[in-house]
C-alpha cells in the first residue's frame, strides 16, 4: 500500500486521468443517436443509448474535479511536481517484482495461449512464475526474468516475422518443439543457478513437481471432464487425446 | 396457515432430498472443505473461491451448482478464522477482527478452544442468516413486484452508491468513482433497447458486452496475486493445539452476543455490496461497547471471537436476501453468485418466485446443510486444514493464476475473455493500491444493465418526465436516501447539518438549564 504522500500524488494523477476519461466518454456519447433515426427507430433524448453514458461522464467529471481539488488541498499536486524534478533514482525492487508478474501474465495470455499448445504454455508460465518468487532470491528473480523475457521475445519474433508459420508448414508441431526446448533450457538454467545450496536444490525439485503436475491435472480435467476445447491444442494435447480415446 | 405449512413441507422435502443424495453430499462437503482451505490461506478469499468454482459448475444443473458455490462461500467465510487465530494474519478480510482476540487466545495455549468457538459460532451465524433468507426474501420479492422501472433504476444506483460509500478505505468519492467505472464497463456493447454499439471500438467480441465472470475473476484475483507476490508474503509458524471442542457451554453463556451479532451480520449483509469484513468489525465494536469488561478485548476475550465469527457468517444469509428478492448482490461473493446464477439461466429478482417457485427454499436448505457440513469439517479436519498454512503462497498463487485463466476462458471458450481479464485485473490492482474499493466496481458492472434499461424504459413510459420519482412512495424514498447519501459527503452541507444539530442541541441544553 502507498503512504499518504504517495496516495495524494496518485490522487492528483488519477483526477487528471478521470477528467480526460470522462470527456472522452462524453465525446463518444454525443456521437450516439439522440434525435436521429437508427435502425428504423426515431429517437428522443430519453430513450437514446447515450443517456447512461452521458450520466456516467457527468458523474465521473464531477468526481474527477472533487478529487483534483482534494489532491491539491492535501498537497498531492505539490508532491507530484516535486517528484517530476527528481529523476534518475532507478527502479525499486518492488517495481522489478511487479514487472516480472506482468511479464508472466502478459506473455501467457497475449503470446503463448493463442499460439502454443495449452499444456506447454502453462508449463512455461508455471516454471517461470513459481521459480521467480519461490526462491525469494533477487538474483534468481532478475536473471530468470531477463532469460524469460528473451525467450518470449524470440517466440514473438518467430511469429511476427512469419518464421513460425514457415516452420509449421514443414512440421505441424515445430513451435511446440521450440516451446519445449525453451522450457528445458530454462529448467537447466535454473538448475545451474541453484546448484550450490541444498535448500535451493529441494526447492528446484518442488518447483519441477508443481510445474508439471499443474497442467497435467488441469488440462485433462477441463478437456475430458468438463469438455472444454482448450485454446490451442498442439502436440501434447493431441497426444493426450490419443491416449484418452484409445483407453476409453 | 396452510401456505406456511406447505412452504415448510417443501423446505423439509428439499432438505431431505439433498441429505439423502450421496452426490449432493459429496459435492457439498468437498466444496465446503475447498472453501475452508481458501479462507484459511492468507491471500485467497471466499470471493475468489466462488469465482474459481463457478468455472467448474458450467456442466452442472443450477441446484448442484448452488450446492457447490454456497458450500465454498460458507466454508470460505469461516475458514478465515484459522489464520487469524493461529498465525495472527487474517485468512480473509472477514476474519480480520477475529485476529484481535483469537491470536491472544492461541498464545495462551487456547487455540483449540478458540477454533471450537469460531466453528460453532459460524455455524449458528449461518443458520440465523438462513432463517432470515426464508422469512424475509419472499416478502421483499412480493413488494418488489410492485416496482416500476424508476424504482429499479434508483435501486441499482442506490446499490452502487451505498456500496461505494461504505467500502471505501480512503475518501468516499473513491468508492463512487469505482462504481462509475463499473457502470461504464457495463454499457460497453450493443445496448439492449436499440442494439446500438457503444464503446466497442469496432471489435465484434465487444458487441455482446463485457462478460461479467472474467471481469470479476480479474478484478478480485489478479490484485490478490500481485500483492502477495510483490510484497514477499511469507508463511508464519502456526500455533499448535491439541483438539477442538464445540464449546457449547461458552456458547450458551454468550447467547446474547450471538443473537446481537447475527442480527448485525444479517443487517449489514442485506445492504448492497457490503461484505462480511464490515459485519465482523461492527459486531466486534458492538460487543466491546456492550461488554461489562471492555478492557479484556484485545487480550483474548471469548465474546469477541464469538461475535465476529457469528456476524460474518450471518452476513451470508443477509447478502442472499437482496440477491434473491431484488437481483442486487449483498456482498462481493454474492455478486459472483449472481454471475453464476445468470450463467445457469436463473435470473434472481422479483420474478424468481414465479419462474422458480422453490428456488429460495432450495437455497435455504443448502445453507442449512452447508452450515452443518462446515461444523463437522471444522471439528474433524481442523488439524489437516492447519497444515495448508505451511504452504508458501509463492507455490499456490501461480496455480490460482492458471485456474483463473482457464476458468475465464472456459466460460464460452473465448480467448477474448482473457484479453479482457488481464487489463481489468491490472487496473483493479492499481485502484486497490490507491485505496479504491473493488466491490462498487463489480456491483456497477453487475447492476449497470439494470440501471440502463430501467432508466430509459421509465422515461419512455413517462414521456421523458421525472415526475413519477416524486409521486411513487418507494421511488421517492430511494431518491431521498440517494440525495442524502450524496449531500452528506459535501463539506458545506455537512457543516450546515452540523450547525442545525448544534443549534438543536444547544436549544435543548438551554431549555434544560
Amino acid at each position: 500500500m502507498m503512504d499518504n504522500q504517495q496516495l495524494r500524488r496518485a490522487d492528483f494523477i488519477t483526477s487528471i486521468i478521470l477528467l480526460l476519461f470522462s470527456l472522452w466518454i462524453l465525446g463518444q456519447a454525443l456521437q450516439m443517436p439522440m434525435k436521429d433515426t437508427y435502425g428504423g427507430v426515431t429517437n428522443v433524448w430519453y430513450v437514446s443509448p447515450a443517456l447512461l453514458p452521458i450520466f456516467i461522464s457527468v458523474g465521473l467529471f464531477a468526481l474527477g474535479v472533487v478529487l483534483l481539488v482534494y489532491s491539491i488541498k492535501t498537497g498531492g499536486a505539490a508532491y507530484f511536481f516535486e517528484r517530476v524534478k527528481v529523476r534518475g533514482q532507478g527502479f525499486p525492487e518492488s517495481f522489478v517484482r511487479f514487472g516480472s508478474i506482468l511479464l508472466a501474465f502478459l506473455s501467457l495470455v497475449y503470446l503463448d495461449i493463442p499460439r502454443i499448445d495449452f499444456f506447454l504454455s502453462i508449463l512455461l508460465f508455471m516454471l517461470f512464475f513459481v521459480s521467480a518468487f519461490y526462491y525469494d532470491d533477487d538474483h534468481i528473480l532478475h536473471s530468470l526474468s531477463i532469460f524469460y523475457l528473451a525467450g518470449q521475445g524470440i517466440i514473438l519474433v518467430l511469429f511476427v516475422t512469419g518464421i513460425a508459420a514457415a516452420l509449421q508448414s514443414v512440421f505441424k508441431y515445430s513451435m511446440d518443439v521450440v516451446a519445449l526446448l525453451f522450457f528445458l533450457v530454462m529448467l537447466f538454467y535454473l538448475r545451474k543457478m541453484t546448484r550450490e545450496s541444498a535448500d535451493y536444490q529441494k526447492k528446484w525439485r518442488i518447483t519441477l513437481i508443481v510445474t508439471i503436475v499443474t497442467p497435467a491435472v488441469i488440462a485433462p480435467v477441463f478437456r475430458y471432464l468438463l469438455l472444454v476445447p482448450l485454446p490451442k491444442e498442439g502436440g501434447i494435447i493431441e497426444l493426450l487425446n490419443l491416449i484418452y480415446y484409445t483407453i476409453r | 396457515m396452510m401456505f406456511v405449512l406447505e412452504r415448510l413441507g417443501t423446505f423439509f422435502g428439499n432438505l431431505g432430498s439433498l441429505a439423502i443424495d450421496p452426490v449432493s453430499l459429496i459435492i457439498l462437503f468437498s466444496a465446503t472443505f475447498m472453501g475452508i482451505m481458501f479462507g484459511a490461506l492468507p491471500g485467497l478469499t471466499s470471493t475468489l473461491g466462488v469465482a474459481l468454482l463457478t468455472t467448474l459448475t458450467y456442466g452442472m444443473g443450477p441446484e448442484m451448482a448452488m450446492i457447490a458455490l454456497l458450500g465454498v462461500y460458507v466454508g470460505g467465510t469461516y475458514g478465515g478464522s484459522y489464520a487469524s487465530i493461529l498465525i495472527n494474519i487474517p485468512g480473509t478480510a472477514a476474519a480480520a477482527a477475529t485476529a484481535l482476540d483469537g491470536y491472544p487466545l492461541a498464545v495462551k495455549g487456547e487455540a483449540g478452544k478458540a477454533l471450537g468457538l469460531t466453528t460453532t459460532a459460524s455455524a449458528i451465524g449461518t443458520f440465523v442468516g438462513m432463517i432470515f433468507v426464508v422469512s424475509i426474501s419472499p416478502l421483499i420479492a412480493r413488494l418488489a413486484l410492485q416496482f416500476t422501472s424508476f424504482e429499479f433504476f434508483l435501486l441499482a444506483f442506490f446499490g452502487i452508491l451505498i456500496s461505494g460509500t461504505l467500502t471505501s478505505p480512503d475518501i468516499v468519492y473513491k468508492g463512487w468513482i469505482a462504481g462509475f467505472i463499473g457502470l461504464f464497463l457495463a454499457v460497453v456493447g450493443r445496448d439492449a433497447l436499440q442494439f446500438y454499439p457503444r464503446f466497442t471500438f469496432g471489435l465484434p467480441q465487444l458487441e455482446g458486452g463485457v462478460e461479467v465472470v472474467p471481469v470479476l475473476i480479474g478484478a478480485f484475483g489478479i490484485p490478490q496475486i500481485i500483492q502477495v507476490l510483490k510484497d514477499r508474503f511469507q508463511p508464519v509458524e502456526a500455533k499448535t493445539f491439541q483438539r477442538i471442542l464445540p464449546e457449547f457451554g461458552t456458547i450458551v453463556r454468550n447467547m446474547k452476543h450471538i443473537l446481537r451479532s447475527a442480527l448485525i451480520g444479517v443487517g449489514i449483509g442485506s445492504v448492497p455490496g457490503i461484505g462480511e469484513d464490515i459485519a465482523g468489525w461492527v459486531s466486534y465494536g458492538a460487543a466491546k461497547n456492550s461488554s461489562k469488561h471492555p478492557e479484556r478485548f484485545g487480550t483474548g476475550a471469548y465474546e469477541a471471537v464469538i461475535s465476529t465469527e457469528t456476524a460474518n457468517n450471518a452476513c451470508i444469509g443477509g447478502a442472499m436476501i437482496p440477491l434473491l428478492s431484488l437481483g442486487v448482490p449483498g456482498s462481493p461473493p454474492a455478486a459472483m453468485l449472481l454471475g453464476a446464477l445468470l450463467l445457469h439461466g436463473i435470473a434472481p429478482g422479483p420474478m424468481l418466485r414465479i419462474d422458480h417457485p422453490n428456488f429460495i427454499l432450495q437455497v435455504t436448505a443448502i445453507l442449512l446443510l452447508a452450515s452443518f457440513a462446515m461444523w463437522i469439517l471444522g471439528m474433524v479436519l481442523a488439524k489437516q486444514v492447519v497444515k495448508v498454512l505451511r504452504i508458501p503462497p509463492m507455490l499456490f498463487m501461480p496455480i490460482i493464476a492458471v485456474l483463473m485463466i482457464i476458468g475465464s476462458y472456459a466460460l464460452n471458450a473465448k480467448i477474448f475473455n482473457l484479453y479482457l481479464m488481464i487489463p481489468v485485473g491490472i487496473v483493479a490492482y492499481f485502484l486497490t493500491e490507491m485505496k479504491y474499493p473493488i466491490a462498487p466496481l463489480v456491483i456497477g458492472v453487475i447492476l449497470g444493465p439494470m440501471a440502463d434499461e430501467n432508466l430509459r424504459r421509465a422515461l419512455m413510459v413517462s414521456q421523458g418526465s421525472f415526475a413519477p420519482v416524486f409521486t411513487r412512495p418507494v421511488a421517492l424514498i430511494l431518491f431521498l436516501v440517494i440525495a442524502f447519501t450524496v449531500l452528506s459527503q459535501i463539506p458545506i452541507v455537512r457543516k450546515f447539518f452540523a450547525a442545525i444539530k448544534d443549534m438543536i442541541f444547544h436549544g435543548n441544553a438551554d431549555s434544560g438549564s
